[in-house]
């Protein structure tokens, strides 16, 4: 079962406009750097006309679960999960 | 008449193990692990969809969590987390509408799509079409999703091929096959054919599928019992029934006959208990909300329980002028629920019926109605542009169930469309 953390993070975002490709490179919580490997799944949840962003992506030994708040550009870290 | 002569133009895509599937697409860590999403987590809670590697196990959707575990210890039980699974609904619809504007959504891991006279069709046949289909969910939609396609010359068939081989599966049943594919079946196979129907076949001696295949239409009637017979003939020899389906790529707003939402209470209640009505007031508020977004108002309202005891009451009713407000909602639910037995309620369900359209009412001559609709009105905008349940009456305050987010079996009318997914595209980072 994922950890639920829901704490800000720092993400590192990546994006190319010529393959229109937006991804979160990596992160950087609790002293430590994390580099994303796999992007799992990115869907999107709206709260009134309030956009948020949720990647959920992975190291390759941690699973990240990452929102990102359209308006405030800020992002939180919402579940920690390692491999069981 | 034989089975339908016509080139199988109808396709069937089932998402494997949908809920399951998307989460372990989402955690790259779960892949290959036994995954259960549960409506509750704990022991009792109702195993909604069980993955793959979960189903060797023997897991299987309806059991309790912890019969799951007791079959698999080692099962990974994650809650529901519909906006991924809306999300991923969205992306397969746009990504099958590249191929027909004839397309049925079934339910949040199904639809149906109808290629005759298409394109796509031209440029390569059914199993190629399916096979694209495939490779395309992967690149667009997920590597770990994999779907069933069933192909035949009528919606019922390809339902039925779609079944028939798990995962990734790809399955047509034709003319040529029908008789092969059916010596292999079971009745209880055949979606709808269950114990009720299964028992009125046995009574007619109809044991297989071949025999229920062969059996002539007056046979069918006499072992239905009506004319569900010729519906049950119609759909095994390749017809469209016309019964059981709404037709393609129609807009489910004409259809909507109703609006409901249904909670199943963690703690059971009784009926004259404040806690059932904060709940009452919760769900009263998301139907009144979804009714007022498509247009509509209602003159009818009805309201059910099931008791501890698995026992059921039900009551509606139908008034002369249409319904707007939550507080016209929650305040007829409430006086219905008055009259319900004095027993420990399990779980609840609220609608409303006889909809009628909102743009067609005639401007009440009470200001106080007129009041009533434009706070209504004024909740509603607010609750657009902040969230749900960002105002909410004094009564919900401390309440201490929330009706949670749900995705409905069979439904998925009012899915938002996927916001801004041109500019944001998935790979693995390097």
């Amino acid at each position: 079962m994922p950890e639920t953390i829901n704490e800000p993070v720092s993400v590192t975002l990546w994006s190319n406009h010529k393959t229109r490709k937006v991804i979160p490179y990596s992160l950087y919580w609790h002293g430590r750097q994390y580099h994303i490997t796999t992007i799992g799944l990115h869907h999107t949840v709206w709260e009134g006309r309030h956009l948020f962003h949720i990647f959920s992506v992975s190291d390759g030994s941690t699973f990240f679960k990452l929102v990102m708040d359209s308006e405030s550009l800020r992002w939180t870290l919402l579940e920690v999960d390692t491999i069981h | 008449m034989d089975f339908n002569p016509i080139v199988p133009t109808t396709m069937h895509v089932d998402i494997n193990s949908c809920f399951a599937t998307v989460e372990q697409q989402a955690n790259p860590l779960l892949r290959g692990k036994p995954v259960a999403v549960a409506a509750y987590v704990k022991d009792y809670g109702c195993i909604l969809a069980a993955s793959r590697e979960a189903k060797k196990l023997g897991v299987k959707t309806g059991m309790q969590v912890r019969e799951g575990r007791s079959l698999a210890p080692h099962l990974v039980v994650l809650p529901p987390d519909p906006p991924k699974y809306r999300v991923v609904n969205r992306k397969l619809l746009r990504l099958l509408q590249s191929y027909t504007a004839y397309i049925s959504v079934e339910s949040i891991d199904e639809m149906v799509m109808n290629l005759a006279n298409t394109p796509a069709l031209d440029r390569q046949d059914m199993f190629g079409i399916a096979r694209d289909i495939k490779t395309r969910i992967k690149h667009e939609i997920g590597d770990w999703i994999t779907v069933s396609c069933g192909i035949a010359t009528n919606r019922y068939l390809a339902k039925v091929a779609s079944g028939l081989q798990k995962p990734d599966g790809l399955v047509a049943i034709t003319r040529e096959n029908i008789l092969e594919t059916f010596g292999t079946m079971k009745l209880t196979d055949f979606c709808g054919i269950k114990e009720g129907n299964g028992r009125r076949l046995m009574e007619a001696g109809i044991m297989t599928p071949l025999a229920f295949y062969r059996a002539s239409v007056e046979d069918l009637k006499r072992a239905f019992h009506s004319v569900v017979g010729h519906h049950w003939w119609l759909r095994l020899h390749g017809y469209e029934d016309g019964s059981m389906y709404k037709e393609f790529s129609k807009d489910t707003k004409e259809d909507q006959k109703s609006f409901g939402q249904s909670y199943v209470l963690g703690t059971p209640y009784l009926p004259t208990d404040s806690r059932l009505w904060q709940i009452l007031t919760q769900l009263t508020m998301k139907m009144g909300r979804r009714m007022r977004a498509d247009g509509f108002a209602a003159y009818g309202v009805g309201i059910s329980l099931m008791f501890i005891d698995h026992s059921h009451w039900h009551t509606q009713e139908k008034k002369t002028f249409p319904m707007f407000s939550d507080f016209d909602f929650y305040m007829n639910m409430r006086r219905m629920l008055m009259h319900a037995p004095e027993r420990t309620v399990k779980m609840i369900a609220v609608y409303c019926y006889a909809l009628h359209p909102d743009t067609d009412r005639q401007a009440s001559l009470f200001p106080e109605e007129n009041r009533k609709r434009d706070i209504t009105c004024a909740i509603d905008a607010i609750q657009n542009r902040f969230g749900d349940f960002v105002i909410y009456p004094a009564r919900m305050a401390r309440m201490e169930q929330k009706v949670l987010d749900r995705i409905s079996f069979g439904g998925v009318q009012g899915l938002p469309d996927v916001p801004f997914i041109e500019q944001v595209k998935h790979e693995t980072a390097s």
